[in-house]
């Protein structure tokens, strides 16, 4: 499924990229970049993504262009069965949330509230790559 | 305060970028000719503070090497570049976001081979990332990209056979062959996810041993 979601984001990628003009603020990578989690809140911060995704993200990513909203649509389905297996996950393992894993989760929401609900989502649906490259990194 | 600006914009401005050497490449604007300047500024995605590249202020040439400005491939960048003529200047032109762990191109691995009488070795050696000098630290590939596999290719001379093999780590023992035999070797870098795969290295070619009962 990552491979399929990776697949799905590159072929978007520079059309979502370019509707989104605001270079200043990013949701997942400042001021706390993913790739400084320790590794004991990845399960947990892994598990909120996923969730942030599903309810905030592709629900507001709406295009006027067929073709990019039905790779949106695949994508979030891969997102779902890829959740699925996190639930089960999530319950077998010691997924605990740590504080600070919470804080970052928080500052992420608090990025994407900066923004009106459409330039948020299609800002976070832009940086898909950012969130595979942390998880490709630390798989 | 602002020149004027109705020079004709830089065209196809877009990062060129091997083993995550990262260079901003752009063409001149469209019937200036001779004499055409540019400046270049950077940005890192999120931070969006833009930055200029000293070094390729006011030059003629139609590229600048980003490498030190984007080297830490965790990070996005954007790049654009201004061009001047006569007083006159474009609009600045921008890249889309540059990922470099994701957007640059692998050189093929290094191969050496030796043999027995009937067994090849080939040590595989990923590319090292750019670093700023010689003697700074050289960081394989392979610990950039943990997916990182070979693909190699054996081929006898003789028969025209090929064997394919797919390996994770950086040797590899074939065994089972024939001896006094000459055998080629070529092999490719593939990263699992980001999908990136580099070219094939040339062929390294060397012969078994001869079988010394024979």
């Amino acid at each position: 499924n990552v491979n399929e979601i990776r697949s799905g984001f590159t072929a978007i990628k520079a059309n979502i990229q370019a509707r989104d003009p605001i270079r200043t603020v990013s949701i997942l990578s400042h001021p706390h970049s993913l790739h400084k989690i320790k590794s004991s809140d990845k399960c947990c911060i892994i598990h909120q993504l996923f969730n942030f995704y599903m309810d905030r993200v592709f629900k507001h990513c709406t295009t006027e262009d067929s073709y990019i909203n039905r790779k949106i649509s695949s994508i979030a389905n891969s997102f779902l069965s890829i959740k699925r297996k996190l639930v089960q996950c999530h319950n077998q393992n010691d997924c605990k949330c740590g504080q600070e894993s919470m804080e970052k989760f928080k500052q992420i929401l608090t990025n994407y509230e900066g923004l009106n609900v459409t330039s948020a989502a299609i800002k976070s649906l832009g940086e898909l790559d950012i969130l595979l490259d942390w998880m490709e990194k630390s798989r | 305060g602002e020149l004027y600006c109705p020079l004709p914009n830089p065209r196809n401005v877009h990062f060129e970028s091997i083993n995550m050497k990262n260079v901003l490449h752009w063409s001149a604007p469209e019937g200036t000719g001779d004499g055409v300047l540019y400046k270049v500024k950077y940005s890192v995605y999120g931070v969006g503070k833009w930055i200029k590249k000293l070094e390729c202020s006011n030059i003629s040439r139609t590229w600048c090497d980003l490498s030190n400005e984007t080297s830490d491939y965790e990070e996005q960048y954007y790049a654009s570049v201004k061009a001047f003529l006569h007083g006159m200047c474009s609009d600045w032109m921008e890249t889309t976001r540059f990922n470099p762990l994701t957007e640059t191109k692998i050189d093929p691995p290094m191969v050496s081979v030796s043999s027995t009488e009937k067994s090849i070795s080939i040590i595989l050696t990923a590319p090292a990332k750019w670093k700023r000098s010689p003697e700074g630290e050289s960081i394989s590939l392979a610990q950039v990209y943990p997916g990182l596999q070979y693909n190699v290719s054996v081929l006898n001379k003789k028969t025209k056979k090929r064997w394919w093999f797919s390996v994770s780590n950086d040797t590899l023992v074939v065994p089972w062959l024939e001896p006094g035999t000459a055998y080629c070797v070529s092999a490719q870098i593939h990263v699992t996810t980001p999908f990136l795969n580099s070219g094939f290295s040339k062929e390294y070619c060397i012969a078994t041993l001869k079988d010394k009962t024979a």
